[in-house]
Order: structure tokens, then C-alpha cells, then sequence
């Protein structure tokens, strides 16, 4: 919100500068994102009078170029003006030669049409002060003093604060509300606004009824009348201070309900009061199905949960959100119907949410506005339009008041200020700080006993004036200590030192770390949804369709992290994540959120490593780093699993790793063709996912020291020769190998895959044998290995491959 | 003098080691005179068969070059292994230049890095994690935090709902209601994780992103500690040197509440782009538990006081390591994340 530092020191006298004064506010918990110079970039520009059109120069972009004679008031100039406002007798703003506008732009003397243009007559576009310009020149008052610099004749000589407001603070939300404030940090007197109201004529009671149908939505409501106003451009002044805040001026009547908006913080609303039906207003939820245009010309639907403002035929409002086509202000408005209430913030909001309709009105409303308040911004409301477009204010005020605001009072201890903030200044400090916000204390007992004022919606209990209190007093008064003695010894979750262990060993096996989004895109959740998968959760309100989603399979993310790496030039990328899927489950969040360590690889094994620089990755190191974080993980006993439940490998290329108890805890694979096409990889990618759930769950046997060996070991290597076409698998050859060995076979270790330009396959083992209790002999060994190849030649018919 | 055949062998020897040209023809020397069949093994040998008298002086002067013999072939045999070993060295002419043959470097994340810091300083100051769901509840996520349906403060966290009831949290702070439902006083937890909010990805948003909660509870906990605890926190994560600026700020769920600045590293408060003119950077926003959120859980907020923050990860990570655009976390380029290896 765009506070101009004048407009405050109207209402508070500060001897800060304006920066000073945004640094009070920051230390109190207001914060001021800039205060910026209103007009930095005007210079030289002053009112000048055009005292006569001296020709016609012809057309130019379809306006005549006017010649001018224009009067400073001590000099003339000889101006050309292709302005559609350009009359005789009018003052506006003039740049002479030598005046500089916004972006640096020097005004000179100009030659147009052959004719000499000294300096020019400017636009508010022009000036920087407003969007303003197919309607030509900047027109000031009639008495605009003549060569006065125009920066501060519009009072543009001024800095603005933007100001923001947390949403606990309605209160704030206006000039009087930031000097009041302000006020409170400087012990600076609050001079509130002179309301000086004649009010004559006719009774307010006697021209309007009010009647509130919905009191719990409408717990007060005004209204005021004025009569024979005529509605025209506001003065120079007040279209400067709206234009200065952001706000474009319309008209005497709107224009000054938003200057009250600002200045008081109450929103207002003026009907013409010619066109409510019978002069009656009613205060009511909408009916169903009652539809109704508003003042920006759109068309609503509304709903029995909003509360409109009608009168006895029709809505001619929604209630402070925004007023109807049908009542609006014009020109022709001669009687103002002036609205000041108070409305249910929470109905405020839901309404203009459901209508998307977001108003300086309804902003406030729902924040909370002031009950009490509501009467002087009424008054000052009608006294501005009184005195801005003429016309008289009718006697009195109709004042609906159904629920009448209680007092609230706050019981504070001293002790509590201590006890919270770890300490308190002197009562009386506290007492004054208190005072300075507008917060009468009375001692009551051991306690203070504070009234809170209606504008102060914030303050229900102790701590809220606690740091009333502090706040004012300054954080820089808080010691800085530490809290007792620790509690109980520091204990991390299994989940959370799960994650370091993965990370530690796939870092250590070179991998980067990826963090990705957990958002999924419908068209590739499809392409990675297994047959008979759950569906993904989807997303009430998604920023895009293609992150509607949240992911619901592991490899989503590494995916789109090679992908980006591969777009980018970077073919070789080894990357993992530990990530969640979410998918529907049992509970009160509905969500069950399964982790995985996710794993994606794709081109050269190891960068730049010249013995072999040639070395791709593939399926194996995928397998092979699943298992290295299995075996981090304590889970090192593993077997080939049962079908894989995920989706997106290569069939023939998709394999599993099952815990020892039989729990599926990794898949493993080459990344399906189609699958990575979507995530715009052309080139192929293996991956892996560890279930850090099932790895979890795996039950780890304690670390027990094993005696080592104290008699040598022997080693043989064994290589089998496979049919071209038989389908066995080296996992079954291996089981069988193990089986026919028996238990001096202390390890087994495949080292060679060789394959045959005929299709055989040749797969070789090295074995280790030991006992326990005594060096081996040859002959035994050779016995051992004997019975081995004799039960793979049985079971199999592979046959050692001869030397 | 020494036996006249000794003496011949023994000069015999010594030529035929000067005469060897390596470490091989120096073995053969050895088993010609030394071996089990060498001429002075067989010398010693046949001691036997000469006379009584004989045998004594024989016996030592065959003994004598036998010694002499040895010292003198283990010398050579040295000079001519060095020398081998040399001439091969010299052969293989190694390129040290070549790269050596590193293992392959992975990195950890730059979250990560930041995350396990935080996690670092609390355990330090006795705080353990904590974890909760990214799937929330409405009322855990707002109700219990004191931030009713229908209350503009639900416009400070734009939400992605599941379901009426159901959404992303948008903070960890639904972790403090978590522990403190199943958890009697004293508490002292930290709650890293994943947090939503319905922000467009831009350089300074990101609908995911990483949050750390921290709180404390107990029975004279103040606002003090929260002053210092956080000081604390800054020195360790920013350098001892770092200043930290506390000011009022509002968050439904604490009260008095407090938004935490430490001065722009870059300008030293004098202003400049990072901190954008202010001379400080916010990083964290903090207070003392809101007694409602208190009594949600079941607590007295006359027996026990809290202080509680929470603190955007990826903040912290942008102004210790001065990145300049929140989307660089989660592209996962290789150049960026090698960078914090």
C-alpha cells in the first residue's frame, strides 16, 4: 500500500525524514518495501496559461497542430500543441525549454511545421504521474497559481512508502492508521482529520430506510444523503494524491470515497440515490440463482451465501465487494446515497473469492474493519463531497446498528511479559507504550486491566499485548540467551540417517545428487503406470496440466534430470535421488508416501578416463549400484526377485533384487525406449530403484566377528560352455555349482562371460575352498571339483570348457 | 700362502665374476663354483680323501674363498640388479603428466549440504529430527496453527489441495502439532522437508522447496533464547562475524513473532543487488508459540512456553554460496551440482 509521506505528516508531526520514518516502521513490525521519490524525474515544469491560438499548422496523427501563445506569468512562449484539450483560457502543465522530463528528456526548442515550438505542453503520461494521454494536455485549476513549479504545485514533491501490511493488521491499512502508528513509536501527537460537517435541510431518516435482513452478516449499517450535487472532475489536488497512491480518479463522488478508503481506511460506496427503488435499502443474502451486473460491467452469478445490498425490487450491490451498474454515480447524479457499514469479514472473503472479484473494499472487510470508525469516515466523506461538488448534506445519519460491538478488555501481568520475553520494562513504560497505541490500562489488582479499541481487532489475549509491548519497546531489547540444559539425549529418525548412509555410498561410487520437483505430468504418468497400478494423486488446483500430478513412480525425476543434462550437452550423467512417490492409502492425510533411492545413467562410465574412455554404461552397473546400496544399507544378502512392479523398463531388460525374507527391494533396468523418448532422451538410459521402505524393513543381523582362517585356501577357475539356445540363466548354474560343492567351498566368484561366434556362451567362476581344520590336498580339491562339473553336466549338459 | 688349487680356483673365480655382464651370468658363476656340483663344494667335499695333515690348511683356505667368493658375488649381483632395474625404468619411460586414473567424484546436492549444516548446528544445541508427511491435513497443515479456513492469512501460503480436507503443506510446522500430539514436554525438535506452495517457478519462486522448523518447548522457555539460539545459529552458518537484526512480524501460530535479517554479507550493510539496497537479508521468520497452538495440542500455555521458526533451505544455500536463481536447484545440471562436490 503507497503512503505519501505528506499526506501522513498531516495527521502526526515527525521530525524524520521519510526513510527514517520507514526504518521506525520496519523495527515495529511494518514493513516498507521502498519509499521512492514521487515525481524524481520532473524539472523545470511549471503552470503555464495558453492565452491565445495564434494558427492552424495542419494534422498530424489525426489532431490539428495548434500554434500557442502560452504565459508563465512573467514570460510568453510560442508552443505547438497537437492536444485535443487545447483551449483558450486554460492552464496546464508547460515545459519551457531547459525543463527535463522522466527518462532525461530535455525540453528544447523545436522546429515543427517549419515553425519554432518553445518547449512543449505535456500529458500526464508525459510527466510520469499517470497513464493519461490520448486526452491531451495535463489541465490544472483555473487558479493555479501562473509559473509555479508544477511538482509542487501537485504536491508530487513528496516521497511515497509502500508499505506492507501483514493481514493481522487492518488497522494499518491507511494513511491514518500508518500515522497513528507512527505516532506511537515517536510519542508524536495524533492530530485526526477536522470533519467540520453543515448538514441542513431534510432529515436522513426521512429520505432513506434501512433495513438489515441478515444481522449476522451486517452488523451495522449507515448511510447519509446529499442532495443537488453536481458530479464533475475532481480538483487538481486530489486527482494528484489518488493518481500518487496508485488510484485512477473518476469523478467528485468516487473520487473522494476513495480518498476516505485511503485516508481512514473505510471503504464507502455512493449510489445514486435517483435510482434505489423506493428509497429503501435492504440488507440481504442473495437468492439463489439471482444474478447481478457490477459496476465494471461484468455479469454474476450469485449465491444464497453472499449478501448483497438491495433495495425492495432488485440487488444494487454486493455488499462490500462492489456496487452495481444500476445505482452507479454519473455526471447526471444530482442526490448521493452514501453507504458506511460493517460487514462479516469472513462472508467478505468467501464472496469475493468465490466471484474472483479482489477490491480495496473487500480487502479491508475481510481483514476486519472498524465498527465505530465507520461513522467519522462517513462524516468525512460527505463533508469533502459537500465542499468538492457543491450540494447539501441531509441532517443526521441512519445508523443500523444490530450487533452492537462489545467491550473487550485484556487482563496483563507484568510477570507474563517477563516470563514470554525473558524480560519487561518498568510498568509505567509498558503502561505508556501501551497508551501511545491507543490502549487505555487501568490497574486492577496485581494486574493491568487494557482496553482495546475497536480498531484493534487483533488483540484478543495476554501475549497479543505482550508484543504491543516488546514491539514498541524495540526487539533490540530482547537478551540474547540460550535455552537450559539439554533435555534428553539427540535421536535423528532411522529414516533420516537411512538417507545419509545412501547418499555417503552412491556419492562415494561417483553420482551426483538430484533434487527434483514432485510434480508429474498426466501423459508421462501414463507411459510409467504399471497394468493395474494404483492412480497417481491429482492436484485440486495445479499451477499447469503438465504438473497436475504428484509423481507416483521413482524414476520420474532422475529422468528429467538426464534429460536436462543431455539437452545440455553433457552425454555422460550418473545421477541419483532419494525421492517419494505418493499414491492413495489408508490414514487422514489419504496418502501413502513410499521412498526410494533412485538411480539414472546414461553414455561413458567414468568421464575422461583414458584407458578406458570407451566404456559405457549399462544394465550391470544399474544392477550393480542397486545392490551396492542394498549392501550400504546392511542388506547384502540378495537374490534375482520375483516380476518387477514397475513400469518403464525394456522387457527383456528389467530385472530385481529380493531380500534374503523374499521383499522386492530394487528394480533395475534399461529405461523403455518410448518412456525416455517422453522425457526427450535419445539415447539409452539404465536405471535402478531400491525400495528404502523394504530396505528398512529387512532385518539386519548384528555385526559378529568371524574368526579369520588359519589354514590356506585354494583356488580353481571353472569355466562352462552353454548352448547357443539354452535358456539358463548364470544365477541357476551358480545355485546348482554351489549345491555340488558343498561346505569347502568358501566363495564363488563369476569373472568371465565370454560368448562364441556360434551363439555358445562361456561363463567362468573362480572358486575358493578352505577348511577350518587343516590344509587341503590336491586330491581333495580335485574331488570337489569333479563332482561339481559332473552335476552341471547332469543337470544342465554344459560341459567345462577345455584349455 | 694358500692351496696352489685353491689359489687357481680362486682366481678362476674372481675372473669369471669380473667377466659376468648380469644378475644371470653371476648366478651361473655361482652354481659353476659355488652350486651343489661347484668346483669348491666339490673341493670341501673331497677334503676326506687328502692327507690327515693336509685337510686343516686345505680345509680353511677352501673355506676362505668360499667366503670371499660369496661377498664378492653378492656385491656384483646388487650392482647389476640395480643396474637392471635401471635400464627397465628407463625402458617403460614413464609420462607422469598423463591424468591420473581418479575414482569417479560424485556430489552431494547443494540442498543437502545446507540441510545437513542446520542439522549439524541444532544437534548441537540438543535438538533432534523430526519428520512428517508432504500429504497433509487441512488441520493440521492450518487449523491446529491457528490459521482458520476462510482467514486472510491463508492468502501468506497459496495451497495445492488433494481434496476439501486434504493438501501439500505448505510449511513443516504441521510437524511441531504432529509431536507435541504424542510427545509430553520438554521438546526440542528440528523438521527439515519438502514444503508446497502455489508459486509459479520463477528466479525467486518455486512450488517446492525445502523448509527447516525448529522447536522448542518448555517450562521456562523466553524469547531470549529464540534471540539466541538464532544469533547462535547465524555465527555458525554465516561466519562469526555475521550480525543478525530481529523485527516484529506477524505468523498466526506465534505471538510475539519475529522475522530474522542478518546483514548483507556482500555490502556490509551499505547496500547493494543481493540484499536490494537494504543492507540485510531476511532468513527466517520465528516466535514464541502462539498459546492456541498450545492448547491444540494439549498443553497449558500457563505451565509451558515455545519458541519456534522455520527457515527456507534454499535461502540460506543462495546467500552462503551467492546463487542467483532458485531454478538452478532443481535443473540438476551437472556443471551446478559438481560444483558443491
Amino acid at each position: 500500500m503507497k503512503i505519501p509521506y505528506k499526506w501522513l505528516r498531516e495527521f502526526v508531526d515527525l521530525r524524520l525524514s521519510p526513510v527514517e520514518a520507514a526504518d521506525r516502521l520496519l523495527n515495529a513490525g511494518i514493513e516498507v518495501a521502498a519509499v521512492t521519490p514521487l515525481a524524481p524525474d520532473v524539472r523545470g515544469v511549471v503552470v503555464g496559461e495558453i492565452e491565445a491560438i495564434e494558427r492552424e499548422l495542419g494534422e498530424s496523427h489525426g489532431h490539428r497542430l495548434l500554434l500557442c501563445r502560452v504565459s508563465t506569468g512573467s514570460q510568453t512562449f510560442s508552443v505547438v500543441s497537437g492536444a485535443p484539450n487545447t483551449k483558450v483560457g486554460v492552464r496546464a502543465a508547460f515545459a519551457p525549454p531547459g525543463a527535463v522530463l522522466p527518462g532525461d528528456r530535455r525540453v528544447e526548442t523545436a522546429t515543427i511545421r517549419g515553425v519554432p515550438s518553445q518547449g512543449m505542453l505535456c500529458s500526464e503520461r508525459e510527466l510520469g504521474i499517470g497513464p493519461e494521454h490520448e486526452a491531451g494536455i495535463l489541465v490544472l485549476d483555473g487558479d493555479a497559481p501562473l509559473g509555479r513549479d508544477l511538482v509542487a504545485h501537485l504536491g508530487l514533491d513528496d516521497h511515497v512508502l509502500e508499505v506492507e501490511i501483514t493481514p493481522n493488521r487492518p488497522d494499518c491499512l491507511s494513511v491514518l492508521g500508518v500515522a497513528r502508528e507512527l505516532g506511537a513509536l515517536t510519542g508524536a501527537r495524533l492530530r485526526r482529520p477536522k470533519t467540520v460537517l453543515t448538514e441542513s435541510g431534510a432529515r436522513a431518516r426521512a429520505l432513506v430506510r434501512v433495513r438489515i435482513e441478515a444481522p449476522d452478516l451486517c452488523h451495522r449499517f449507515t448511510a447519509r444523503v446529499l442532495s443537488g450535487v453536481t458530479v464533475g472532475p475532481s480538483p487538481a489536488w486530489l486527482q494528484a494524491r489518488l493518481r500518487a497512491v496508485g488510484l485512477r480518479p473518476i469523478s467528485t463522488v468516487v473520487d473522494v470515497t476513495n480518498y476516505v478508503l485511503w485516508e481512514l481506511g473505510h471503504p464507502l460506496h455512493a449510489f445514486d440515490y435517483d435510482t434505489v427503488t423506493d428509497v429503501t435499502i435492504v440488507v440481504r443474502r442473495a437468492r439463489a440463482g439471482e444474478s447481478f451486473t457490477t459496476l465494471d460491467g461484468q455479469t454474476r452469478a450469485l449465491d444464497d451465501s453472499m449478501l448483497v445490498i438491495a433495495d425492495p425490487r432488485r440487488a444494487i450491490g454486493i455488499a462490500g465487494v462492489m456496487g452495481g451498474a444500476n445505482t452507479e454515480v454519473t455526471d447526471a447524479t444530482t442526490h448521493v446515497l452514501l453507504e458506511s457499514a460493517w460487514f462479516d469479514p469472513v462472508s467478505i472473503r468467501r464472496t469475493a473469492r468465490t466471484l474472483g472479484l479482489s477490491t480495496d473494499a473487500a480487502y479491508r472487510f475481510e481483514r476486519g474493519a472498524d465498527i465505530e470508525a465507520l461513522v467519522d469516515a462517513s462524516a468525512r466523506a460527505a463533508q469533502l463531497i459537500a465542499e468538492l461538488a457543491g450540494g447539501a448534506v441531509a441532517r443526521g445519519l441512519v445508523d443500523a446498528y444490530p450487533r452492537r460491538r462489545k467491550p473487550r478488555r485484556i487482563r496483563l501481568r507484568m510477570a507474563r511479559v517477563a516470563r514470554v520475553l525473558g524480560v519487561a520494562p518498568p510498568q509505567a513504560k509498558a503502561r505508556a507504550i501501551l497508551a501511545g497505541l491507543g490502549l487505555p490500562t487501568r490497574q486492577k489488582g496485581t494486574a493491568l486491566e487494557v482496553d482495546v479499541p475497536s480498531f484493534r481487532r487483533d488483540l484478543a489475549i495476554e501475549d497479543d499485548l505482550v508484543e504491543e509491548i516488546i514491539r514498541v519497546w524495540g526487539y533490540d531489547k530482547l537478551p540474547s540467551t540460550l535455552p537450559a540444559s539439554a533435555v534428553d539425549v539427540v535421536k535423528h529418525p532411522a529414516s533420516l540417517r537411512q538417507a545419509e548412509t545412501v547418499r555417503r555410498a552412491l556419492v562415494g561410487a561417483g553420482l551426483a545428487e538430484a533434487i527434483t520437483h514432485a510434480f508429474s505430468d498426466p501423459a508421462r504418468a501414463a507411459l510409467l503406470r504399471a497394468p493395474g497400478a494404483p492412480e497417481p494423486l491429482r492436484l485440486v488446483n495445479p499451477l499447469s496440466q503438465d504438473a497436475s500430478l504428484l509423481r507416483s513412480h521413482p524414476l520420474e525425476g532422475v529422468l528429467a534430470a538426464v534429460a536436462v543434462n543431455v539437452r545440455r550437452q553433457q552425454p555422460d550423467v550418473a545421477v541419483f535421488e532419494i525421492c517419494k512417490t505418493y499414491e492413495a492409502g489408508e490414514g487422514e492425510t489419504g496418502a501413502r508416501e513410499p521412498r526410494w533411492a533412485a538411480i539414472a545413467l546414461t553414455g561413458a562410465r567414468a568421464e575422461h578416463a583414458w584407458p578406458t574412455a570407451d566404456a559405457r554404461a549399462d544394465v550391470y552397473d544399474a544392477k550393480g549400484l542397486g545392490e551396492h546400496v542394498l549392501d550400504a544399507l546392511g542388506v547384502g544378502r540378495l537374490r534375482p526377485g520375483g516380476p518387477g512392479r514397475l513400469a518403464g523398463f525394456e522387457p527383456d531388460s528389467h530385472g530385481t533384487l529380493a531380500t534374503d525374507g523374499g521383499a522386492l527391494a530394487a528394480e533395475f533396468g534399461e529405461v523403455a525406449a518410448r518412456v525416455r523418448e517422453a522425457f526427450g532422451i535419445d539415447v539409452p538410459v539404465f536405471a535402478a530403484a531400491v525400495s528404502l521402505d523394504v530396505a528398512a524393513a529387512a532385518p539386519q543381523p548384528p555385526l559378529r566377528y568371524q574368526a579369520l582362517p588359519r589354514f590356506p585356501a585354494v583356488q580353481r577357475d571353472l569355466a562352462f560352455v552353454l548352448g547357443a539356445d539354452q535358456p539358463l540363466t548364470a544365477a541357476e548354474l551358480e545355485a546348482k555349482l554351489v549345491e555340488a560343492a558343498g561346505p569347502l567351498l568358501r566363495r564363488v566368484t563369476l569373472f568371465d562371460v565370454f560368448r562364441f561366434p556360434d551363439g555358445r556362451r562361456s561363463l567362468a567362476w573362480r572358486l575358493t575352498f578352505q577348511a577350518e581344520d587343516r590344509t587341503l590336498t590336491d586330491d581333495e580339491v580335485n574331488a570337489v571339483q569333479a563332482r561339481v562339473t559332473e552335476a552341471l553336466k547332469g543337470t544342465f549338459g554344459v560341459t567345462l570348457r577345455s584349455a | 700362502m694358500g692351496h696352489p688349487s685353491v689359489d687357481a680356483i680362486t682366481q678362476e673365480a674372481r675372473e669369471a665374476v669380473a667377466a659376468a655382464q648380469s644378475a644371470a651370468e653371476l648366478e651361473q658363476v655361482r652354481v659353476r663354483f659355488l652350486g651343489r656340483q661347484g668346483v669348491l663344494t666339490q673341493l670341501l667335499r673331497s677334503l676326506g680323501t687328502l692327507a690327515p695333515e693336509e685337510r686343516p690348511r686345505v680345509g680353511a683356505a677352501a673355506n676362505a674363498a668360499k667366503r670371499e667368493l660369496e661377498a664378492l658375488l653378492d656385491g656384483r649381483l646388487d650392482q647389476a640388479l640395480e643396474a637392471e632395474r635401471g635400464a627397465r625404468r628407463a625402458r617403460a619411460r614413464l609420462d607422469l603428466t598423463l591424468p591420473g586414473r581418479r575414482p569417479p567424484r560424485g556430489a552431494l546436492h547443494p540442498l543437502t549440504r545446507v540441510h545437513d549444516e542446520i542439522v549439524a548446528i541444532f544437534a548441537g544445541l540438543g535438538f533432534s529430527v523430526a519428520e512428517g508427511p508432504e500429504v497433509e491435513t487441512d488441520a493440521y497443515n492450518f487449523e491446529a496453527l491457528n490459521i482458520p479456513r476462510d482467514h486472510p492469512a491463508r492468502d501468506m501460503q497459496d495451497t495445492f489441495y488433494l481434496s476439501e480436507s486434504t493438501l501439500l503443506r505448505t510449511h513443516t510446522s504441521p510437524v511441531q502439532i504432529r509431536t507435541m500430539l504424542v510427545q509430553k514436554p520438554p521438546v526440542r525438535i528440528i523438521v527439515p522437508g519438502k514444503v508446497f506452495r502455489r508459486d509459479v517457478a520463477d528466479m525467486s519462486h518455486s512450488p517446492m522447496f525445502h523448509q527447516v522448523e525448529g522447536l522448542a518447548v518448555d517450562r521456562a522457555i523466553t524469547m531470549g533464547d529464540l534471540k539466541g539460539t538464532l544469533e547462535l545459529f547465524a555465527r555458525e552458518m554465516f561466519g562469526s562475524k555475521s550480525r543478525t537484526r530481529f523485527r516484529p512480524s506477524f505468523f498466526p501460530f506465534t505471538e510475539p513473532s519475529a522475522e530474522v535479517d542478518v546483514l548483507c554479507f556482500v555490502c556490509q550493510g551499505a547496500g547493494c543487488r543481493l540484499c536490494k539496497q537494504g543492507g540485510w537479508l531476511e532468513i527466517l521468520g520465528s516466535g514464541m508459540v502462539h498459546p492456541n497452538v498450545l492448547r491444540n495440542v494439549g498443553y497449558d500455555p500457563e505451565e509451558v512456553t515455545g519458541w519456534a521458526f522455520g527457515m527456507g533451505i534454499e535461502r540460506i544455500a543462495i546467500l552462503k554460496y551467492g546463487i542467483d536463481d532458485l531454478r538452478l536447484f532443481f535443473d540438476n545440471d551437472l556443471r551446478f551440482l559438481r560444483q558443491f562436490a
